[in-house]
Formats: structure tokens, C-alpha cells, sequence
């Protein structure tokens, strides 16, 4: 492909949520042209859940979807093999397997640019080998690549910046009460997957707390209580979350949202649960799946928002 | 003439309507099959009513509650719309005001809630799985042969209960053929059978809650006696099961209704039971979300549309 200008495809699902900014900007400095598909709607979902094998989780099965949209629109497809962001923690086993699984799925297959990110023994080194190897494969190298990886650093602490001031902070209610939602960033922001929970709530008229408010500090020192450090990476961030909001008396109540057959969640869901009703803390557990129907959803929202409300009141 | 405050619950299974007088007495209650027809069943609920109060009856405020309450809402026209839980704790409390513990079995949902000075503190409902609700019973009574109506009355009866497999209903039917193949009587096996349905109930949906007395034992579960022998003995104490227990979520929003007190009723009249209402659905291909848009019409009137994301059909049918 030397010489020509890539066409490079970005699926808007799983790790997106929390380094699509990162990644754009670094292609896009490299010259290329990323195409990023669009929010996850019914047709994506339902060509994801068609592709995937069974036993993997909704978002799994939606990153499916994304990648099947961009096959035939791109010229390669990015699909890092994320194994580790940060010290001696993991993403979990079936991300990690995401490049294989895709090449088996898609038919025709573009071709999957698939370099393993791995920064759990030196995060500095292992991020410049990771890059290095992801340039490599676009046929770039030296300088170049270096400013594209600074462009993109800065970028993506913008963003960082940007999520953490952005709250869901409701105007319509005189005395809001304020939840914090917790779960896995493709969930809460992927509006027709993760079912749009936190607007629904901001709708009910409450202010809305997250995970990406806090800095990566506030959540390792609230996870310090734990007896040892959490194997996932996504679990510490939960955990830590929800031991942050736990503590504070300005917010009333969480919701953990969690993808059903999620195995990392199915532990850290039960442990921020009994950690959440040791100090009494009203905690809600929403298991989405694929039904759309949200009665069930609504219901317990309401009832959550309203079992809030009048313990305040009370 | 006199004032009336209605409570519609629009379940899975049951469609229920209380009417109130002033005082919070309870004037009338329905209860009617749903059958899969809400809007049938609320009219039918509602002209069985009219015709046992008669027709002389100002309709002061109506609450709606039950997974079809949106639709009762827009139909009945409704003052408050809320969800089951809120419904029933206002009625479990209200009936037995010092109540900690509300175990209620619906159709097909099972729910705790736990309250503290009366008020909602936790609360849990059963997940996507079925098994351990009314609709279980109900199809395992049919099997057997024996009227519902009759299924608790005759596991009191048992001397030695059978035990039987709790966590799954495939699999508490397999257990019950085999139990029953081997010859034992039937009430032993409808003991054995209420004394899963209970420990699964704790197992999953009471899971770490802290069970106080006083405990109401409601829902249309709560007519089963066996199941109620088997709430006592497991939980040590004697399970209370309210007067108006099958309809418990009318009566709360009922109760929500009145309290409201809303100046002028949105109510839509009496005479709409005697109204053309129907139900049609069609899929929007407005973007790639294909929702699945259901509209409420009048004769040829569009009452109310809902089932999209963006609101693009249900701002438009405003009513």
C-alpha cells in the first residue's frame, strides 16, 4: 500500500469509548483518513449479533456490527490487541482475542491492522513499541511518528479534561438528588446499547455522577481500602468509582450497569454491591441485554429515583 | 354525588381496578385476566366497576401503575403514572403501617421491598428468568389437574414434603414427574413444590436483604396457603397477607391518586369503556434504528404514540 492514502476504519464500539480521540488524532497527523463508523443503531447491533459466536457479551457482539459496517468501506480495519493500558492490570480475555475472531467472522476480511498493546510490565516502553509497531504496519517510521504520537497524546488529555467537567447535571428540579452511575464506558456512553441510562435518569430529575468525572488518582485512592488490587483494568475503574461515590454524602444512591455475560463484572458487580450495602448506600444493579423492551428498565429507574427521593424527603 | 378515586394496574397477567372513596376505604376492587388484551381488559375492568357503583360517581383523580401503565394512562387518562414498586409500598403501608418486609409474586414478577419508618430503603426484583412466579404455579396446577384455587388448600394438607429442585422451573418439573413417579401423594409434592418456589425466591431475589418482621406476604401468589405456610416456616415468623392482597398495586396507586388530589381529574369519562380503541404498530425507517413505533387510536384518532428514540412520533401525537 506504499504511497497511497489509507482508508483506515475505527469501529465506534468497546475501547473507543476510551481511546478513539487518542487514535484519531494520531492517524489522522500520519495523513491518513479514518473513518469512524456511526453510533451503534439496530441494523449494526443486529449484524453484530448475527456474526458473533454465542456466547460472547452484547458489546462484543455490537463491536461485530461496527467492524461489518466498515468492511467494505475501508482498507484496513484498527483493531489493537489491547492486553494491558497500565501497570499490572488487564482488559479483559475476549477483547484481547478481538483481531482473530473478526478475521474468522468477516467475509471478505480487510485487512486488520491488529498490534498488540501490552503496557503492563513498563507503560512508557511498552506504549512506544506498541505505536512503533502500528506505524510500522502503515509503513511509517521515525520522526514522524513520534510528533503524530505527541499530537495525539495532547488530544486525548483534552478529552480526558472534557469528560471530567461534563456532568449530567439536571436543571429541571429544584432539589435534585444526585446518583452515580458506574459501569464500562462502552456502555454509559453508547446511547443505544447501554440503553441511554444516564439521560434517562437525568430525566427523571436527578443530577448524574460518572466514573469519567474523576481523575485516575481519586480512583486508585478510593480502591486502596481493597485488600488487594483489582486483575481488570475496567474493574478497578468501577470499583474505585463506586468506593468514591460510596464515600461521599452528596451523592444519594448508584447504578451499576452491566452487559449480561460479562465475566470480569460478574465479580466486581457482587463486591461493589456488599462493599455499597456495608455502609448503606442504596445500590442498583441493571443487567442489559439484547431485549429493547424497557418497561422492565423503566420500572426499576423509576422506582430507584423514587425510593431516592422520599428517603431524602423523609 | 360521590367522589371516587380510581387505581388501575395493568399486568402481565391480571388487570386490576380499586375504586376509593374520600376516607381511603376501598369502595370496589376488579380483578380480570389480562390475556394479552390490555385495552380490552381495562374496559372490561372498568365497566364491571361502573356497573357495581353505578353511574352517579365523580372520578376525583386516577393513578396508573403495572408494566402496561403508559397505555392506562393515555386510555383512562390517567393523574399519576407510577411504577409497582412505589405502588406497592404505598399500599402495604398503609395498610399495615409499621411493615419492614414486602414480598410480593405477581404473574410474572417476584419483588422485595424493604422499607425503614416507612419509607422504600431497598428493593429488589427478579431478572429476566421467570421461574418461581404465579405463571409457574399455574401451569403446574394445569398439569396436575387440580384448580389453582385448590393447590394451596390441599399441599396444607401434607404430612412429609418432598423436596424438589427450586432453581429453574424445567427443572422443578422434571424433579416433580420423577417425585411423582415414584408414588408420592400429591400433596406431598405440592408442599415440596412451595417450599422451592420460597427458597429460590430468598435465594435470588431476597439475596442479602435483611428480612424484618413485620413481613406482608402479597401479589395473586399470596391466595396460594401453601405458599404462605412455606413463607412462615422458612422466614420463623407468620407472614401477613393483607385484605386486598391481589390487587395491591391498583389499591397504591389509588392511594398515590387521592393523595395528588389534583383539582380537575384528567380523567376521560366514564363512557370510555363504550369507545373504540385500538392498537397498531408500524417501524419507522427514519435512520438505521428501525424502532418499533405502537400508536393508540380513537376511532381514527391517534391518541398517543410511543416506542421511539429520538421522539420524532411520540412529540408529534402529543395528546
Amino acid at each position: 500500500m506504499e504511497g497511497k492514502k489509507w482508508r483506515l476504519g475505527v469501529p465506534r464500539a468497546l475501547f473507543y469509548y476510551y481511546y478513539g480521540s487518542w487514535w484519531k488524532a494520531f492517524f489522522e497527523d500520519l495523513g491518513l483518513e479514518v473513518l469512524v463508523s456511526p453510533p451503534t443503531s439496530k441494523e449494526i447491533l443486529d449484524m453484530g449479533v448475527s456474526l458473533a459466536v454465542v456466547e460472547a457479551c452484547l458489546p462484543v457482539k455490537v463491536y461485530y456490527g461496527h467492524a461489518a459496517w466498515l468492511s467494505e468501506r475501508v482498507d484496513a480495519l484498527f483493531v489493537p490487541r489491547l492486553v494491558s493500558v497500565e501497570r499490572k492490570s488487564f482488559i479483559c480475555p475476549k477483547l484481547m482475542g478481538l483481531p482473530d475472531m473478526l478475521r474468522t467472522a468477516l467475509k471478505p476480511c480487510p485487512k486488520i491492522i491488529d498490534s498488540t498493546i501490552n503496557l503492563s510490565r513498563n507503560p512508557q516502553k511498552g506504549l512506544e513499541t506498541a505505536v512503533r509497531s502500528v506505524a510500522r504496519t502503515l509503513g511509517f517510521s521515525g520522526s514522524k511518528v513520534l510528533k503524530a504520537k505527541e499530537k495525539a497524546e495532547k488530544c486525548y488529555k483534552a478529552w480526558l479534561a472534557k469528560q471530567r467537567e461534563d456532568k449530567l447535571t439536571a436543571g429541571t428540579t429544584e432539589n435534585p438528588i444526585n446518583i452515580g452511575i458506574v459501569g464500562h464506558g462502552y456502555l454509559l456512553y453508547d446511547r443505544y446499547l447501554g440503553m441511554d441510562i444516564p439521560h434517562k435518569v437525568q430525566k427523571l430529575g436527578s443530577r448524574v455522577y460518572l466514573p469519567e468525572n474523576l481523575t485516575d488518582d481519586e480512583v486508585e485512592e478510593a480502591c486502596r481500602v481493597l485488600p488487594k488490587r483489582l486483575y481488570w483494568t475496567l474493574g478497578q475503574k468501577t470499583m474505585g468509582a463506586v468506593l468514591n461515590f460510596m464515600e461521599r454524602d452528596d451523592i444519594d444512591g448508584i447504578i451499576h450497569l452491566t452487559a449480561f455475560g460479562c465475566g470480569p463484572d460478574s465479580m466486581v458487580g457482587e463486591l461493589a454491591e456488599r462493599y455499597a450495602r456495608r455502609c448503606g448506600k442504596p445500590f442498583l444493579l441493571l443487567n442489559l441485554d439484547e431485549h429493547t423492551g424497557e418497561a422492565g428498565l423503566n420500572t426499576r429507574l423509576e422506582a430507584f429515583v423514587d425510593m431516592l427521593t422520599r428517603r431524602c424527603s423523609a | 354525588m360521590a367522589t371516587v378515586y380510581l387505581g388501575i394496574d395493568v399486568g402481565s397477567v391480571s388487570t386490576n381496578v380499586v375504586a376509593l372513596d374520600k376516607q381511603g376505604e376501598v369502595l370496589h376492587s376488579v380483578y380480570i385476566r389480562t390475556h394479552g388484551q390490555p385495552i380490552k381488559a381495562l374496559q372490561d375492568g372498568l365497566r364491571q366497576l361502573i356497573s357495581d357503583l353505578g353511574k352517579n360517581i365523580k372520578v376525583g383523580g386516577v393513578g396508573t401503575t403495572g408494566s402496561g401503565r403508559t397505555l392506562a394512562a393515555v386510555l383512562a387518562g390517567a393523574d399519576v403514572v407510577k411504577n409497582e414498586i412505589t405502588a406497592h409500598a404505598v399500599a402495604s403501608s398503609y395498610l399495615v403501617p409499621e411493615v419492614q418486609t414486602v414480598i410480593e409474586i405477581g404473574g410474572q414478577d417476584s419483588k422485595i421491598i424493604i422499607l425503614r419508618n416507612g419509607v422504600v430503603t431497598d428493593f429488589a426484583m427478579n431478572t429476566v428468568c421467570a421461574a418461581g412466579t404465579g405463571s409457574f404455579l399455574d401451569q403446574q396446577a394445569a398439569r396436575l389437574g387440580i384448580p389453582i384455587e385448590e393447590f394451596g388448600a390441599k399441599a396444607l394438607n401434607a404430612k412429609n414434603a418432598v423436596r424438589i429442585a427450586g432453581r429453574c422451573a424445567v427443572f422443578a418439573e422434571s424433579d416433580m414427574i420423577h417425585k411423582q413417579q415414584q408414588g408420592h401423594p400429591l400433596e406431598d409434592i405440592l408442599a415440596g413444590l412451595c417450599e422451592a418456589l420460597v427458597r429460590n425466591y430468598l435465594n435470588n431475589v431476597g439475596k442479602g436483604k435483611e428480612i424484618l418482621a413485620p413481613i406482608v406476604f402479597q401479589g395473586g401468589v399470596a391466595a396460594n396457603d401453601g405458599m404462605r405456610q412455606a413463607f412462615s416456616k422458612n422466614l420463623g415468623v407468620d407472614v401477613i397477607v393483607p385484605k386486598y392482597y391481589g390487587v395491591m398495586g391498583a389499591f397504591g396507586s389509588a392511594l398515590l391518586a387521592k393523595e395528588m388530589y389534583p383539582k380537575v381529574s384528567a380523567f376521560r369519562g366514564i363512557d370510555l369503556t363504550e369507545r373504540e380503541f385500538s392498537t397498531g404498530g408500524f417501524e419507522c425507517s427514519g435512520c438505521a434504528n428501525h424502532c418499533e413505533i405502537v400508536e393508540l387510536k380513537e376511532g381514527k384518532k391517534v391518541l398517543a404514540r410511543w416506542g421511539d428514540r429520538c421522539g420524532k412520533w411520540s412529540n408529534a401525537a402529543a395528546v
